[in-house]
């Protein structure tokens, strides 16, 4: 009997890391309700989370499990998209287009900041002698 | 400036595209809100790994058959209700040019395949793990049911909810005239 169960008991114990079964129920998302395993009391999540607690006591890794839920679902079981193939254009489009339109909007305030400078009316050049002397005869004249 | 103007550019045709493909790809109003209008529709494309043996089923491959789909879960209870029912249709009209095929849909395999045994569930079935095809199919919920006719149409009627024995021959028998 107590090899028996070191036999059942074998492969947990000889996990040196386990997977957490917390964090891989935030991981992942319940196919019908949408919302993380963590979150979800419905009778798929429950299975779900039974299926994950079951692996864990196997042995495997997070990864192994992630990618068996994948295998069984397709990639949208995955509460956040991967960072490798197609997947990791919902990365790059948003950061990437963020990035871009920061540089435009850069080099469009830069652009339009000269525009409206050269824009601007050249400043009165300072009066010479001769037109000094015009001006204050002038006055002169407007006082009397 | 020119950079700029390039990237702006790039940038709308990019978002343009988007549109583009979004609109030629969406859903719009699925086939179950048509069929219900009394219209006659192509059945979309139904291409799925199986759930009850090994590969995949295309409902192409079917084309010339009436074909009956019924997306199902396991934690459903009209389904469970009308299982029994629609695996007895099947083996009925079995040898008559009509097949059966099962949508499952929400599940783990696990839960599923038990499902199938319980209920002696021995036609077709394949897996749509996360529900891709009910957009295209306008399914709204479990169960409902679809009638293909020999050319590959949708057919009225659409069953929502636990099919009877006698809904199901009826829409059987249209799908043979139609």
């Amino acid at each position: 009997m107590a090899a028996l169960a070191l036999a059942l008991a074998a492969p947990a114990a000889a996990c040196t890391k386990h997977a957490s079964q917390g964090r891989l129920e935030t991981l992942l998302v319940c196919p019908s309700c949408h919302t993380t395993l963590d979150e979800s009391d419905s009778e798929v999540a429950r299975e779900m989370k039974a299926e994950v607690k079951q692996r864990i006591a196997a042995c495997q890794s997070e990864k192994q499990i992630l990618d068996a839920m994948v295998a069984e679902f397709g990639p949208t079981i995955l509460s956040t998209p991967r960072t490798s193939g197609f997947d990791l254009l919902a990365w790059v489009i948003p950061l990437g287009g963020a990035l871009v339109a920061a540089v435009a909007l850069a080099l469009g305030a830069r652009v339009w900041s000269r525009t409206r400078v050269e824009a601007r009316a050249p400043a009165p050049a300072a009066l010479g002698p001769e037109d000094e002397r015009r001006v204050d005869e002038a006055l002169e004249h407007f006082d009397d | 400036m020119r950079f700029v103007r390039v990237a702006v550019v790039a940038a709308v045709l990019g978002l343009l595209g988007l549109l583009v493909w979004d609109v030629a790809h969406g859903s719009g109003p699925g086939v179950a809100q048509k069929v219900d209008q009394g219209r006659k529709v192509p059945a979309p494309k139904l291409d799925l790994p199986r759930l009850d043996a090994d590969g995949r089923l295309s409902l192409a491959s079917l084309r010339g058959k009436v074909v009956v789909v019924n997306f199902w879960e396991s934690y459903c209870v009209p389904c469970k209700q009308e299982a029994r029912r629609v695996a007895d249709t099947a083996r009925a009209w079995k040898d008559k040019g009509v097949v059966f095929v099962g949508v499952n849909a929400f599940d783990t395999k696990r839960a599923a395949r038990a499902y199938l045994g319980r209920y002696g569930v021995d036609y077709a079935n394949i897996r749509d793990g996360v529900g891709t095809t009910f957009g295209n199919w306008g399914v709204t919920g479990v169960p409902e049911t679809f009638f293909i006719d020999r050319r590959g149409r949708v057919v009225p009627p659409h069953i929502t909810g636990p099919a009877s024995t006698k809904e199901l021959e009826a829409g059987i028998r249209l799908a043979l005239k139609s």
